[in-house]
């Protein structure tokens, strides 16, 4: 199979698509795009022989290696890993509900997806307002993106709003075991496939970030705050008694931290996004 | 004085014959040094103007789209001339020794 690749060089395109993508997930927005459109130049000189590109450049990969600031690079893989890792606990915290954490930690679990929000939102301003680069003017694709994580997030929250309210509870505390309501269970679905999108949409958006423009980091810190309140809300769920004679506050308490954790992730979306 | 040394003076005192792009110092260079691609000698380029020793301009490419061209700053000038010194140094070392 290897001889199979060895036998069949890549063309000028092939080349270049593969050196921009490796280019661009080393080098700083705008410093990879001056990069590429070197390369381009290179590539297609009419005297370049397609045969023996890679013999004369370097294997694409190589070449963007030789142009990257190891330690800058390093320091981006260490700093993906870690919020890679926290969206991974995002999504999965939402889909089972469950933490492992519990039994080390010890503290009231619905904190832990805020924690991995706050660090994640932190860390990730803190190393693209200082590595990071804007790349022309604001892509109409990231509006559209912010606009629809905004609604999905707004309105899984008042569908909770909704599902939370003293009036709905009590009728669900009557029919409960017997029947659970189409309305929970679209709560359920809402959360659950709210927290493991978002965290995959965010993920998305700290790549975008990093090989085109900067203000892409939007979408993963609002991204990640829907993916932490989806979560925050799914361990809330999972401990509620009904039978507490304070189910009525439920509303109120829960969108008591709701909120001002939603504006956190709002005000932290406006700072990546400028 | 290292190879990449040696390259750098060759791409220097090749700019200092007048402005290039990119192809017109890679094609020569790569030709003198044929073990050492032409994406490490881009690089050594791209490090140069980094440190201010060259600059680039674009301009209309014979008949295709614009060219991007390389020109010797004046501190490129004397890098050049720090590194022909160096070159000096280390030519008349080696002859010395019964090297020609």
């Amino acid at each position: 199979m290897n001889r199979a690749k060895e036998a069949k060089p890549l063309t000028k395109e092939q080349y270049l698509k593969t050196f921009s993508r490796a280019v661009r997930w080393r080098l700083p927005p705008q410093e990879s795009e001056e990069a590429i459109a070197d390369y381009r130049e290179l590539i297609f000189q009419p005297e370049r022989d397609e045969s023996r590109l890679a013999e004369e450049l370097g294997e694409p990969v190589q070449a963007a290696h030789l142009l990257t600031d190891v330690a800058t690079y390093r320091q981006w893989l260490k700093v993906f890993a870690v919020l890679a890792f926290g969206l991974f606990l995002l999504a999965k915290w939402t889909f089972t509900a469950h933490s492992s954490f519990t039994y080390f930690l010890g503290y009231e679990r619905w904190w832990y997806p805020v924690w991995v929000m706050a660090v994640g939102m932190a860390l990730s301003l803190y190393w693209f307002r200082r590595h990071g680069q804007k790349n022309g003017p604001m892509s109409k694709w990231l509006v559209l993106a912010l606009a629809a994580v905004l609604i999905y997030g707004v309105g899984t929250l008042a569908w909770n709003w909704y599902v939370m309210s003293p009036g709905f509870l009590n009728i669900y505390r009557e029919t409960y075991p017997h029947v659970i309501p189409w309305q929970i269970i679209l709560q359920r679905e809402l959360i659950i496939n709210g927290g493991m999108v978002c965290a995959l949409i965010a993920l998305a958006g700290l790549v975008l970030a990093k090989c085109y423009d900067r203000r892409w980091l939007a979408l993963y810190v609002l991204a990640l705050t829907v993916a932490a309140l989806c979560g925050f809300i799914i361990f809330h769920m999972k401990g509620m008694s009904l039978d507490y004679p304070s189910a009525d506050m439920i509303q109120s308490y829960l969108f008591a931290r709701l909120i001002p954790i939603g504006a956190a992730g709002l005000i932290g979306t406006g700072v990546a996004l400028c | 004085m290292l190879k990449k040394d040696l390259l750098e003076l060759c791409l220097l005192q090749l700019l200092s014959g007048g402005d290039k792009y990119g192809y017109e110092v890679l094609t020569p260079l790569r030709a003198a040094f044929p073990d050492t691609q032409e994406s490490a000698i881009y690089a050594l380029l791209r490090g140069l103007g980094k440190e201010g020793f060259t600059s680039w301009y674009m301009a209309p490419g014979g008949g295709g789209p614009d060219r991007k061209y390389y020109r010797l700053t004046p501190a490129g000038q004397s890098r050049l001339d720090a590194l022909r010194t160096d070159w000096r140094h280390m030519r008349d070392a080696i002859v010395s020794f019964g090297v020609e």
